[in-house]
């Protein structure tokens, strides 16, 4: 493991995906409200580019009828194809399967976008 | 499999005649009955072409001592759940009239059937038309001997099982142990506004093939609102609705889950593992691939070691004696599903 830089960090600006090819796939860095999430782009339910999808917050309510909550502080990346869900931190599905996206330790560092490959 | 005793789900005995039923109704019905008979609804079909096997002995079909000899001793029941006649209070409007009649009937089964043998079970009746009045009826008879369960009615209807006007019936049932029964009501289907999805049935074949799909609609419904997650222990049969739509329901269900999640966001298991905890079908009538095997697949696909129980339909025209089910499926299959999987549901020791 270890930091390699992608590329400059103004080619990427707030809301925004850039994608950085590595080996036969890509690595899709987002930044959103702030934060940096990277995320191979590959929807491992049927090998959809999936960093073209949308990035939501994801609601959670205890049990029906309760009061919903939208969580801000940890998004999600929705597959552009299925809808499929995933925890732009960790990869994980939203729903109980264990099918999850790869993710990515991201950060900046002068001036560079940086990923632990 | 001979020596496998029976628990059957769905045994249908008859409705009071007018008289009978008048002596357990309480004014203003009483009178009503007496006179007018029970209230229908009519969807328009020649249901009559469906009724009772035609080799029993018609004389005797309100005997239950006939259906003792006839069912029980032939095949070596241990249990056997009355569900009775739905046209009487499925889908009619007014709800006064069928928490009378609803009364009226338990109160009947209770004195005429369940004494003659302890084997009788009975499937309560209840006023799905009045949320309150249901759990009225659940609270007077919960508890009493040889009551075993809640009928709903599958296809007569106005509100789907998985709307929160159910909630207080619900939460009666888990509260008492008292697990779900769900069964067609055709000849009150039209109280739906709609036979089928596509609209009105013109024939009873027409309805009765199309039954599935109120199963499929319902259970879609219970699991996808939260029911199973807001009342973790109710358990429900989906009776006479047939078993080979099930792997499409639930696959289509978890497939869809895992993109609109949002829409369901209180449920915290994929929507199948709610039907293989909370939920039951019955085998009858048992469907009839062109290759016997197909069969097999299907209930390997569903599980039916764990999820299927028998149902006879006694007396009517689809019965299905328990010899109906493959053998093929092993000893140890037939076992759980003639008997193992329904003493679970019904709390038999």
């Amino acid at each position: 493991m270890a930091w390699h830089a992608l590329f400059p960090s103004c080619e990427l600006s707030e809301g925004g995906v850039k994608l950085h090819p590595t080996g036969k796939r890509e690595i899709g860095v987002f930044r959103h409200r702030g934060k940096l999430y990277a995320v191979l782009n590959f929807c491992p339910h049927a090998g959809a580019p999936i960093c073209g999808g949308e990035i939501d917050h994801p609601i959670f309510v205890d049990q029906p009828g309760g009061d919903a909550k939208r969580d801000f502080e940890n998004p999600t990346l929705r597959c552009p194809w299925h809808h499929w869900e995933f925890d732009l931190k960790n990869g994980k599905s939203l729903c109980p399967i264990s099918p999850r996206i790869k993710t990515y330790a991201v950060r900046e560092r002068e001036g560079q976008i940086e990923v632990d490959l | 499999m001979s020596t496998i005793s029976i628990v059957d789900c769905d045994v249908h005995q008859p409705s009071p005649t007018r008289e009978q039923l008048a002596e357990y109704l309480d004014e203003p019905y009483r009178t009503e009955v007496a006179k007018h008979g029970t209230r229908r609804i009519a969807s328009g079909i020649r249901g009559e072409d469906g009724g009772n096997r035609r080799d029993l002995d018609a004389r005797r079909l309100r005997d239950p001592h006939y259906y003792r000899e006839a069912l029980l001793d032939r095949y070596g029941h241990r249990f056997a759940l009355l569900s009775g006649a739905t046209a009487s209070i499925a889908g009619m409007p007014d709800p006064d009239y069928v928490n009378a009649m609803c009364k009226a009937l338990n109160d009947f089964y209770m004195a005429h059937w369940l004494p003659v043998d302890p084997r009788f079970h009975l499937g309560l009746k209840i006023a799905l038309q009045d949320p309150a009045g249901a759990v009225r009826e659940i609270e007077r008879l919960a508890g009493a001997p040889q009551v075993a369960a809640v009928c709903f009615f599958a296809t007569a209807n106005r509100i789907p099982f998985g709307d929160r006007y159910y909630w207080p019936i619900y939460e009666a049932c888990e509260r008492h142990n008292l697990p779900i029964h769900i069964h067609p009501s055709t000849g009150s289907t039209l109280a739906n506004a709609a036979m089928t999805p596509a609209g009105h049935a013109t024939t009873y074949l027409e309805s009765h093939v199309c039954m599935p799909q109120f199963y499929m609609a319902q259970l879609a419904s219970m699991v996808l609102n939260g029911i199973f997650e807001k009342f973790p222990r109710l358990r429900v049969a989906a009776v006479e609705g047939g078993v080979a739509w099930l792997p499409h329901l639930l696959w289509r269900m978890d497939a869809e889950f895992k993109a609109l999640r949002q829409q369901a966001p209180f449920l915290k298991m994929m929507p199948s593992e709610y039907v293989k905890r909370n939920v039951r079908l019955t085998t009858q009538p048992v469907e009839e691939p062109p290759k016997p095997e197909q069969l097999g697949q299907i209930f390997d696909m569903i599980g039916a070691d764990q999820i299927l129980m028998y149902a006879s339909d006694f007396p009517h025209w689809d019965f299905d004696e328990p010899t109906r089910l493959p053998r093929s499926l092993g000893e140890t299959t037939l076992r759980r599903i003639l008997h193992d999987n329904a003493c679970e549901f019904f709390n038999l020791a």
